[in-house]
């Protein structure tokens, strides 16, 4: 089950769009990042992925393990949030 | 038998050809459906602003093009699945396609599917992929504010990217193998960065590999002109080198391609297949301008309804002799 979805982001990445596009469309809710308001968290979302692009989006489960997805993959990212 | 998802329209991509085409098959309810693997929008969405679409006086964001072209499309009833297509095989009446979310079959196929990023393929640009290697200024230029990087190319592309990548970069070095290919329009919107000494464009420079640390990529070496070594030292890599085809799904097709893989059509942008379409950038003979790839996506839509009737009559025309 997920508890929490966090995607991180920027102004002008299209594939961002995509996965929030996708996530609003299963009725599923999610808090952005997004790296141009808050550069300071960019660190953060390298740390997590080990890539540096966005999106990077994080699903932490009810027993708080966490998938983390780089880029818009909807196979990987479908079966994590469902 | 499995029930069968059929349509009349089935468009691969989601990008202005296809958006286009779409706003006006479902617009005379002709049933489509389109098929995007990435970007509803396709590179326009991955493009900051596009300055040259006409109707918008001051430019128009990328996203914000892509996402009115999905709604008027949406707006007269397209329908988007987000799958990839891998490929097309014509029957005897119908056209069948294979794609990530099962086979579907249409009465007519437009392909769309525009182009991607060529590569280098130099070492270290798969090792260091999307730890200092990239090919989309939009998505990942934000990790590079106050950095040094090197962009490699010497179009359109490489020169429109630079410039946006200049609202994050400290320097940018533009490795360019030959000479400038980027229009006069950017090389003039261009200068003000170089007078500013915040970008540099070496002529000559053929890149040889991308060199890094545990930390990701530190310098790009090559040779330049005369064939001396040369370094530039960088904190990442954008690579716009040029673009290719989206065409691999149509190699068993039957569809003719030209030598570099772009679909051959007729002048109904027919292919050689009979009920399939191409139009914008995947199409042999194309000008790689959303203005162009609407205009094909719209003209793409107005034959694809001809061909339609001109089914639908025979079909009838068969029925009255079977039944006269
Ligand atoms: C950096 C850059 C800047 C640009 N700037 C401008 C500009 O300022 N002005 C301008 O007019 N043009 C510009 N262009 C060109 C413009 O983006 C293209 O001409 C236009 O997007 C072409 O539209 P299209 O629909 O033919 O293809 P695309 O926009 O490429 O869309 C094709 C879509 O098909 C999808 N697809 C591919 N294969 C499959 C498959 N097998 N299954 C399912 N889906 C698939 C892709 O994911 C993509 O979304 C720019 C291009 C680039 C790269």
């Amino acid at each position: 089950m997920v508890k929490k979805i966090t995607i991180f982001t920027s102004d002008t990445c299209g594939y961002c769009h995509m996965v929030k596009t996708y996530l609003k469309a299963k009725g599923m809710g999610y808090e952005e990042v997004n790296l141009d308001r808050v550069p300071e968290r960019r660190a953060e979302a390298h740390r997590l992925s080990g890539a540096l692009t966005v999106p990077v989006t994080v699903v932490t489960k009810t027993d708080d393990s966490q998938e983390i997805i780089v880029g818009y993959n909807l196979a990987k990212l479908a079966p994590a949030v469902n | 038998m499995s029930e069968q998802i059929k349509h009349e329209v089935i468009m691969i991509g989601a990008g202005p050809a296809a958006l286009t085409a779409a706003i006006y098959t479902t617009r005379e309810d002709i049933d489509t459906l389109l098929i995007e693997k990435g970007v509803v929008g396709g590179l326009a969405a991955v493009t900051d602003v596009i300055d040259n679409y006409p109707g918008f006086a001051k430019g128009v964001k990328g996203l914000d093009l892509a996402d009115d072209l999905r709604q008027q499309a949406e707006r007269f009833g397209t329908e988007i699945e987000l799958a990839e297509v891998s490929e097309l095989i014509k029957e005897d009446k119908l056209i069948r396609l294979k794609t990530t979310a099962g086979e579907m079959v249409a009465d007519a196929v437009l392909i769309a599917t525009g182009c991607d990023y060529k590569r280098t393929g130099i070492p270290g640009e798969e090792k260091y992929y999307a730890r200092g290697v990239h090919f989309c200024a939009t998505c990942d230029g934000a990790f590079y504010r106050d950095k040094r990087l090197v962009v490699i190319g010497g179009g359109n592309s490489a020169f429109q990217e630079s410039i946006f990548l200049t609202r994050y970069a400290n320097h940018i070095d533009i490795l360019v193998r030959s000479q400038i290919k980027a229009s006069d329009v950017l090389q003039k919107e261009m200068q003000p960065f170089i007078d500013q000494g915040k970008v540099s464009v070496h002529l000559g420079v053929t890149p040889l590999e991308i060199v890094g640390d545990e930390n990701g990529v530190t310098a790009v070496n090559g040779t330049d002109a005369n064939g001396n070594k040369v370094e530039f030292k960088t904190d990442g890599v954008f690579e716009f080198i040029g673009l290719k085809p989206n065409t691999s799904f149509l190699r068993e097709s039957g569809v003719r391609l030209n030598e570099q893989g772009f679909v051959i059509t007729d002048e109904n942008l027919e292919t050689s297949i009979e009920g399939v379409f191409a139009a914008g950038d995947v199409r042999s003979g194309a000008t790689m301008q959303i203005a162009s790839a609407s205009g094909e996506g719209a003209t793409a839509a107005l034959k694809i309804r001809e061909y339609l009737e001109g089914r639908l009559h025979n079909s009838e025309l068969r029925q009255l002799e079977v039944n006269p």
